[in-house]
């Protein structure tokens, strides 16, 4: 029977299973047995898990100001494990976050965006960008009081961008103000174009992968031609290893650091401390240490410049052969925005 | 790694994830659903009522499963059940009951608030019936009969759906037990009951939920305190408490059900009514006398301290000091002394002004004027001038005493004291005017009395207060205002 199964399949399907077999056994190179080499997977597997995730909570959230809030609450509270699905988002997304970071740091460390990766650093760093907003408006859909302030103050620093910025943060906002308006478009943003979005630049980024293969790494000590393992089972397994700690990580903290909710969004009360989610921890810090067109500014500076780094560093390296500057300028600039997370950090939890 | 060993990890973690997705399905089965009627606990003896009227009246039911009596076993019986002697008892379905759960009923478990009820001016609300209101709804609107003896046979309909509603009727049972419709159904506060009690729980407390929450909307006593004689609600909803009370009511919803809602400690903003008259304070025990904390009365054409009228008869009443006294320490929950020193001085001096330049003048002219027979005095609301002088104290003057009260100005200034000003000088006035005239032209006793009268209506006018309206301002004063008014008009270059 399943012979027959196979053949019904194979005369509508009509994949070569030689091709399939080659796909798998597909030589990888051997550093990419170290764990951080396989920090690219990883977001893309948490992307999954938000999408499964995701799709479960649209079927009780409902994307009004009037709504939104008590629906959040249904699903923590009556929703049948609407509290699990719930928490496994909210942790899932952070670690998503967490993983871009950190694959981003290793591929910079690396110099895997050197020529002629360029074009699949500038594709990974718009999938910085799109994680970073995922997180921005899923966080503003729950229409919390610092959902909604937090989306206040981005909306008035969106403005603050010279030329554009009150069109923009109009465009953003669906209006003036934080509204049922927002929600929505927040949340066709976060289901919609977002996804959408992310998904085109992966398949880019994939696709770029397979096209110029992985990076060689060399080592100094393993001299001769480079050692591979198999794609399947190997690394394949290598990934599975990965998700399933992660899931079972990510339930014992949705167990013991379940999501919960703060006060409902009241555009009448002011909250006396305004904080964004941990990620934008850099930002608010800056903000506050300059002023908001300087800070807008600047950090618009900062994202370009990081976008183009490869250009840069291959302009440095053509002035000076084999120079290693973008080591040093990284770590500087990691320690800086860690220097001013922490900060941001320790204020905000500590001082109040 | 080697490939053995990742699978060996793999299937570890495996098991240790599935572990941990058995932790969170033990979590979701301890977790308690929130569901319509959770916990409603139907006695024996309640079954077949719940059972039945769940068919004939499921709403009844609905109700009482939202309350706290379901969850604690009080069902039908416990409240209806009455007592085969009772006058209003009849037999229904098996079981003696009545339908009038009054307060006497609800004391069973509630004594003190009904103690505390019995002896409040709510409780009293039924006492209207030698009233002008009374008068206004059972004579001039409407239409009662009365038999040779006195007895009143067909009640007025104005009354029965009007003021009877809030004030509360005095039921009269049946030969059967049952209520006589012109007397029920009636929830108003002062009712009369069968039992001998005054006034009905529900009035706040709708039935059968009961809910704390829902006694403590400003919406709940607006049922009855509203309208153009006495805009409570109306004031409310202009004032400050009543537009934080707005910006804050559903972050206060749940807060509300509890048994405590206590200012300064529970919800920062936004009293509600039950929250000054009536409610706990960090300092002050809950209380259902809502006369407890109010100093003035502000319901007769000329306002008094709240206990002068027991004074006056001789008995024992809280002195009017000791409840300004504990309203003051409800105001200090949220403000300052001086606040609240302040404010009562700004209160007392708008009653005054009410009293001394309206109230009493237009009273005792009315009252002098009346008692010299220039206009009927055994019929009431047959000449005009009975109706402006009503509407200038009862209306308008309430309505300026109220807004000063509760902090609406607009209610003090434009529905209050304006026209106040307005209704005495121009038409109490000219109306007097105008009978003392037609009773000179009558000649003889008639002539002098209204002479009398017109000698005391030139004495109010000619007073310091009243003057302006003759021309007769001060050179000082007059001099000032044009000062001011001309520095008025260049401000706006007019």
């Amino acid at each position: 029977m399943s012979s027959s199964m196979t053949e019904w399949v194979n005369e509508r399907a009509p994949v070569d299973p030689e091709v399939l077999k080659k796909f798998g056994s597909e030589p990888v190179p051997e550093h990419l047995k170290h764990w951080w080499w396989c920090l690219g997977g990883t977001p893309a597997y948490l992307f999954g898990v938000q999408a499964i995730t995701g799709i479960l909570l649209a079927f009780h959230y409902v994307p009004s100001a009037d709504a939104a809030y008590e629906s959040v609450v249904r699903i923590n509270e009556t929703v049948p494990f609407g509290w699990y699905i719930r928490s496994l988002h909210r942790w899932s997304s952070n670690f998503m976050i967490i993983a871009v970071v950190l694959h981003m740091l290793r591929v910079f460390f690396t110099g895997s965006y050197r020529k002629p990766r360029e074009l699949n650093w500038f594709i990974g760093m718009g999938l910085l960008g799109v994680t970073l907003m995922f997180g921005f408006t899923g966080y503003s859909l729950i229409y919390e009081q610092l959902s909604y302030w937090g989306a206040t103050v981005a909306g008035n620093i969106t403005e603050s961008v010279p030329l554009v910025g009150p069109s923009l943060a109009n465009f953003i906002r669906g209006g003036g103000e934080v509204g049922s308006a927002t929600l929505t478009r927040f949340f066709a943003f976060h289901i919609g174009v977002l996804p959408t979005l992310l998904i085109g630049l992966l398949l880019l980024h994939f696709t770029l992968i397979r096209l110029l293969g992985v990076t060689e790494f060399r080592f100094k000590k393993s001299a001769g031609s480079a050692k591979t393992f198999s794609f399947f089972p190997d690394h394949v397994l290598t990934e599975v290893l990965i998700g399933v700690t992660l899931m079972f990580l990510m339930t014992i903290l949705a167990i013991v650091f379940p999501v919960g909710l703060a006060e409902k969004a009241n555009p009448l009360v002011t909250p006396p401390h305004i904080k964004p989610e941990w990620y934008f921890y850099f930002t608010f810090r800056w903000l506050k240490l300059t002023s908001l067109t300087f800070a807008v500014l600047s950090l618009g500076l900062f994202g370009a410049v990081a976008a183009a780094w490869p250009l840069i560093d291959g302009a440095i390296r053509r002035r000076w052969k084999d120079s290693e500057a973008s080591v040093w300028i990284g770590a500087l600039v990691v320690l800086a925005l860690l220097a001013l997370t922490v900060w941001e950090a320790f204020v905000l939890h500590f001082s109040h | 790694m080697l490939l053995e060993t990742k699978k060996v990890v793999v299937s570890i973690l495996s098991l240790f994830f599935l572990g941990s997705l058995l932790i969170v399905a033990w979590i979701e089965g301890g977790k308690q659903r929130v569901t319509a009627a959770p916990d409603a606990i139907v006695t024996a003896e309640n079954r077949d009522c719940v059972d039945c009227h769940l068919v004939k009246s499921p709403g009844i039911v609905g109700q009482w499963q939202e309350s706290k009596h379901s969850k604690s076993g009080i069902g039908c019986l416990q409240c209806h059940g009455a007592g085969e002697h009772d006058i209003d008892a009849y037999e229904h379905e098996g079981a003696v009951i009545a339908t009038i759960v009054s307060p006497k009923d609800c004391s069973a478990c509630h004594e003190k608030e009904y103690k505390e009820f019995q002896a409040s001016h709510h409780a009293d609300a039924g006492k209207i019936l030698g009233s002008l209101d009374n008068v206004l709804a059972e004579v001039v609107q409407g239409f009662t009969v009365f038999t040779a003896d006195g007895e009143k046979v067909q009640p007025s309909a104005a009354a029965v759906s009007g003021c009877l509603q809030c004030h509360g009727s005095e039921i009269k049972v049946l030969e059967n037990g049952k209520l006589d419709p012109a007397t029920w159904p009636n929830t108003g506060m002062g009712r009369l009951n069968p039992d001998g009690s005054k006034g009905s729980c529900s009035a706040c407390h709708v039935r059968h939920s009961f809910s704390r929450a829902q006694a403590r909307l400003p919406e709940n006593c607006g049922r009855c305190h509203m309208g153009p004689d006495h805009p409570q609600l109306e004031v409310f909803n202009e004032s400050k408490h009543g537009i934080a009370f707005a910006a804050n009511r559903e972050r206060y919803a749940e807060a509300m059900k509890e048994k405590e809602w206590v200012p300064g400690r529970d919800f920062e903003q936004g009293p509600t009514c039950s929250t000054c008259h009536m409610s706990a304070t960090k300092t002050l025990p809950l209380t259902h006398d809502v006369g407890a904390r109010i100093s003035w009365t502000l319901r007769p054409p000329v306002s008094e301290k709240i206990d002068a009228a027991a004074l006056k008869q001789g008995r024992t009443a809280k002195s009017w000091e000791d409840r300004r006294r504990d309203m003051r320490l409800v105001c200090t929950s949220c403000h300052g002394p001086e606040w609240v020193e302040n404010f009562y001085i700004q209160y007392d001096n708008l009653v005054n002004l009410y009293n001394d330049k309206f109230g009493r003048p237009a009273t005792q002219l009315f009252k002098n004027a009346r008692a010299a027979g220039l206009f009927s005095n055994d019929v009431n609301f047959d000449d005009e001038i009975e109706f402006t002088y009503f509407f200038l104290w009862h209306h308008e003057g309430r309505r300026a005493r109220h807004g000063a009260a509760m902090m609406g100005p607009d209610y003090t200034q434009w529905h209050g004291l304006y026209e106040v000003a307005h209704r005495f000088y121009h038409e109490f006035v000219p109306q007097l005017e105008e009978v003392i005239e037609h009773n000179k032209r009558l000649g003889g006793d008639k002539a002098r009395q209204a002479h009398q009268v017109e000698q005391q209506l030139h004495d109010v006018l000619n007073s310091e207060m009243h003057r302006w309206f003759l021309g007769e301002m001060s050179e000082g004063e007059r001099a000032a205002r044009k000062r001011a008014a001309e520095e008025f008009r260049k401000r706006y270059a007019q």
